[in-house]
């Protein structure tokens, strides 16, 4: 039996803003995440050499380790693992810094072979700038020009069953054949080729003395099927070359890499496709991820990750596209403040000069995350058709919910966080609710393709923060009307018990990681599964419990509420914990909670004494 | 921790070297300058001339040749492939004396394939010229790329229109554009300069300035709903902070101020994410000792450094950092992110977000 690799593996992650670097190593026999640190991306003029954000965050993290990374005699970029248990085992690398790669698509059907080509494109950093397709009714000069003047980084060329036409899929060979003959200067587009796999050779003997050609399984081995991820893998390859020759020096960092230079996205859906088939509640996992310059949400749906990305929407390098896109209406009826169309767009392009600044007044602040629930909606939209769960504006039953991307996991409070993706998605039943500030999951999905274990370990070991389970009942109650009844018992026998009333929504004041039973009545017209009683044994996360009786679909204010209803329900999040309201019923006293504020380590240990 | 901020460039005196740069797929010209001799700011540096469109042309088709063997297409052809044809060249010529049938070019372009029976050409689409844009010297070229290197007052701005203009410059007079709007702009001193307003702009701002034909705009901000108005205008237009109303660095219009009644090179770039060109403004100064080399935005920010806070509620402020404290500090929003201590004037101290300085080199 082969000895198991038991090296430490360095995972770094170049965002458009943040260069993330990880470091998993083995801790009492299991891999876990041992230390993160982050730095500015440094892919764009003046420094245009990415490596040097990835050596600040080296350096970030050697410093507060220990850990010696970087190699000293500058050899290469990191120090190969020695026996004193310096440097590194592994590295590997994920991206979604940079111009998203430009894909002229050629395809035998719009209906079969380009849209199985999309939906294999959909997982990575992609602009479509044309199409092409027997049935095009542009002149054959016409179609030539539109191939050449796109300024397409890549011919993605699919069509034909395996064993299917093939005659209509050489003259559209033909016709790309003469479009990349007649590139004298620049770079030619690279060609991908996902077909009738019975002209692979062929599209390499025609197309390889011009350009880089892959060629990969059928996108469609039959009119029934549709085949992804063999084409999934070589796009990734073709975007590792795509970037290895853009700007911004991210080749140096593609040959450190042991997998190269692979799209963020991939590392998602790799992980996504292990958490989907874990068991659990609902009908898989759904991870959002908000990012500068793009933005993308993958769910689990049948033990498979179902993805939609979007390189138009962020709230950086995007803003601006990103608020023409949801429109300043829809970002305004998150604001409890009055704010102009004019002001928001000043806003946003002030932001996309300087995308790597942050907000730093409450205005401000509100109005990135407001932005932030739209543009998770927006994803949602785009995605809901894709997941085949049925016509209901209802979010299916995803469980658990991760969100990334630092709008969304840096906020006031972890609460606040769990509120803006209640917001956005406005989840039904009882969901967990979790962050990865580190981009862990993209990371360990890209560590599965060379040790599957690690992924498996690393996540089970608390890599992301749990933000605590949210009981969202279907329905609506009249606002101000008893909605929900919690008590919760801790296991020293205390009791909380509180009302929540329509239009609200309530934190439980609860130190994380506290087990503690739930006991939850709701008011006619709510239900979770067409029940009105639940009991849980849980165990809280770092925004304790939340209760959310705003109703689903979520029932926003009317526009003269609005100012004080966004505001009560961001206090309720931000607030610092306070003892438990005193509800209607009696409480005994002893069953107050003290605050967080005061949970300081002295009174912890006066506490845990009289316990 | 060290933290590597941004940069902007206000400097008094620097070493100023631009390379300007012919588009990958354009042809270059001869060169049009010689390494080592001066250029002026308005002289072309690069000339080249990009192609359009493909036209395939069917020869024989055209030509009715009924047995287009190669032998008898190059019997035809008038052309070979990489040639540059006018309008109405011969490309193709067959039979004899009335029989005679010819092929002429539809345009003018390069003959770009020959490909059996059919020709290919790239139509010319227009001709380019890039300039200096940087008065100084010629320290590098080559077909395709020229390195300018110069000396003098830099200022990096935020936005630009895209235009480009060398000229003197003026502030604007003290009843601002109302002011200036009362001129007559044949007699006017600001007719053909560039016009300084420490203070934000607006749509009726820009027509006067336009009314007035002024050479250029230099503002703190204006409203990004003027953007595309801004884009037609024939004159640079320079915002040195951003868009909405922003408050003017002060620093910048006093380096602006100390140099008035020079001319300077207003570069309005647009602003592009992988873009070396920055909007700049280029005010060159006689060579007086050594200028300091261009600052290298890879620095570390240190206690003591002078920054430049890019977002609210300092936005525009100058100040000096007094301490970088290890543990994240709590924003008045309630973030809590790593910050610098900047000390704005002699008794106040604010926390700024490390992510909201940049370096001022």
């Amino acid at each position: 039996m082969a000895e198991q690799d038991t090296s430490s593996i360095l995972v770094a992650d170049l965002g458009s803003v943040h260069t993330r670097l990880l470091l998993l190593d083995l801790v009492e026999g299991q891999y876990r995440l041992v230390a993160a640190s982050r730095a500015r991306t440094t892919a764009e003029p003046p420094l245009s050499r990415v490596a040097l954000g990835l050596e600040h965050a080296a350096a970030q993290m050697a410093e507060f380790t220990g850990h010696t990374l970087l190699d000293p005699q500058g050899q290469q970029m990191f120090l190969p693992e020695n026996e004193h248990g310096q440097g590194v085992g592994a590295f590997l690398a994920t991206s979604s810094a940079g111009r998203p790669m430009r894909v002229f698509l050629v395809g035998l059907t719009r209906e079969l072979s380009l849209e199985a080509a999309q939906h294999a494109l959909a997982g990575s950093y992609v602009t479509i700038t044309d199409t092409l397709t027997p049935d095009d009714a542009r002149s054959e000069e016409a179609q030539i020009n539109a191939l050449l003047n796109s300024n397409s980084d890549m011919i993605f060329i699919v069509g034909g069953t395996d064993d299917g036409a093939e005659e209509l899929v050489k003259q559209l060979l033909a016709k790309v054949e003469l479009a990349l003959s007649l590139v004298h200067r620049g770079t030619p587009p690279t060609v991908l080729f996902a077909g009738n796999q019975v002209l692979r050779r062929a599209v390499k003997a025609r197309l390889e003395q011009y350009t880089s050609v892959f060629t990969t399984k059928n996108v469609r081995p039959t009119a029934q099927e549709e085949q992804l991820f063999p084409a999934q893998i070589e796009l990734a390859l073709v975007y590792d070359e795509y970037r290895s020759k853009s700007a911004g020096g991210f080749d140096a960092v593609g040959r450190q890499s042991d997998v190269g230079l692979v799209p963020t996205t991939q590392g998602y859906i790799s992980a996504m496709r292990y958490m989907a088939a874990l068991p659990g509640p609902g009908i898989g996992p759904l991870c959002v991820d908000v990012g500068s310059a793009n933005s993308l949400i993958i769910a689990g749906v049948e033990r498979e990750p179902i993805y939609t990305i979007r390189t138009d929407l962020g709230v950086g390098h995007n803003i601006v596209r990103a608020l023409e896109t949801v429109t300043p209406a829809r970002v305004q009826q998150w604001l409890p403040f009055e704010m102009d169309d004019e002001w928001l767009r000043n806003y946003a392009h002030n932001k996309a000069l300087r995308p790597a600044t942050v907000p730093a007044t409450t205005e401000e602040l509100l109005i990135e995350q407001a932005l932030a629930r739209e543009i998770v909606r927006e994803l949602v939209t785009d995605a809901r058709p894709l997941w085949g769960t049925g016509e209901s504006a209802l979010l299916p039953h995803f469980h658990p919910i991760i969100a990334a991307g630092a709008v969304l996991t840096e906020t006031q409070h972890p609460a606040v966080a769990a509120m803006l993706l209640l917001d956005a998605l406005q989840p039904v039943g009882l969901v967990d609710l979790y962050l990865d500030p580190h981009n862990l999951i993209a990371s360990l999905g890209v560590v599965a393709y060379l040790r599957p274990l690690v992924t498996v370990q690393a996540l089970e070991n608390g890599g992301l923060v749990h933000l605590g389970t949210a009981f969202c009942p279907l329905g609506r109650v009249r606002k101000g009307r008893k909605a929900i009844k919690v008590q919760i018992r801790y296991g020293n026998k205390q009791k909380l018990t509180h009302t929540v009333r329509g239009g609200e929504i309530w934190r439980a004041p609860l130190l994380p990681g506290e087990p503690v039973e739930v006991r939850i009545q709701l008011s006619r017209g709510l239900s979770f599964g067409g029940k009105r009683r639940l009991k849980r044994r849980l165990v809280t996360g770092v925004a304790g419990l939340i209760f959310d009786a705003r109703g689903r679909p979520l029932a926003m204010p009317r526009p003269r509420d609005r100012a004080a209803q966004l505001m009560a329900w961001l206090q309720a999040m931000s607030a610092p914990m306070q003892p438990a309201p005193l509800p209607e019923e009696e409480l005994p006293e002893e069953a107050l909670l003290p605050s967080l504020e005061d949970l300081t380590p002295e009174a912890l240990a006066v506490l845990s004494e009289e316990e | 921790m060290p933290y590597y901020p941004e940069m902007t460039v206000i400097q008094g005196f620097a070493a100023v070297v631009r390379t300007r740069k012919l588009p990958p797929h354009a042809i270059a010209d001869a060169p049009q300058v010689v390494l080592n001799e001066p250029v002026d700011a308005v002289q072309t540096v690069l000339a080249g001339e990009i192609l359009g469109d493909y036209h395939i042309i069917d020869v024989a088709a055209e030509l009715r040749v009924k047995n287009p063997t190669p032998q008898r297409m190059d019997e035809i052809l008038r052309v070979d492939e990489g040639m540059r044809v006018q309008f109405g060249q011969e490309l193709a010529r067959v039979g004899k004396g009335r029989r005679t049938r010819v092929l002429y070019a539809p345009l003018e372009g390069v003959v770009t394939a020959i490909m059996g029976n059919r020709l290919v050409l790239q139509e010319s689409r227009q001709t380019i010229e890039v300039k200096a844009r940087v008065p100084g010297q010629v320290s590098a070229a080559d077909t395709h790329q020229v390195t300018i290197s110069g000396r003098g007052a830099l200022i990096q701005c935020a936005w630009g229109n895209g235009r480009y203009a060398y000229r003197a410059y003026r502030f604007l007079p003290p009843d601002g554009f109302a002011g200036l709007s009362k001129m007559d702009p044949r007699i006017s001193e600001y007719r053909n300069v560039v016009i300084i307003s420490p203070a934000p702009i607006n749509m009726g701002d820009l027509l006067v300035a336009q009314q007035q034909e002024v050479a250029g705009v230099v503002a703190p901000s204006m409203s990004a709903d003027l953007r595309e108005f801004a884009m037609q205008l024939t004159f640079p237009v320079l915002l040195t902070e951003g868009f909405g109303q922003r408050r003017p660095t002060t620093l910048l219009y006093r380096l602006l101020q100390e140099n008035m009644g020079r001319q300077a090179a207003f570069d309005a770039v647009l602003p592009e994410r992988w873009a070396e060109d920055r909007p700049e403004i280029m005010i060159p100064l006689p060579a007086e000792g050594v200028a300091p080399p261009a600052p290298s935005p890879d620095q570390a920010l240190l206690v003591g450094t002078q920054v430049r806070i890019t977002r609210a509620p300092w936005d525009g402020l100058v100040g000096t950092i007094e301490a970088l404290p290890a543990a994240p500090q709590v924003l008045e929003n309630g973030l809590r992110v790593p910050c610098a201590q900047v000390r704005l004037s002699a008794d106040r101290i604010v926390p700024v977000p490390l992510a909201n300085v940049e370096l001022l080199g």
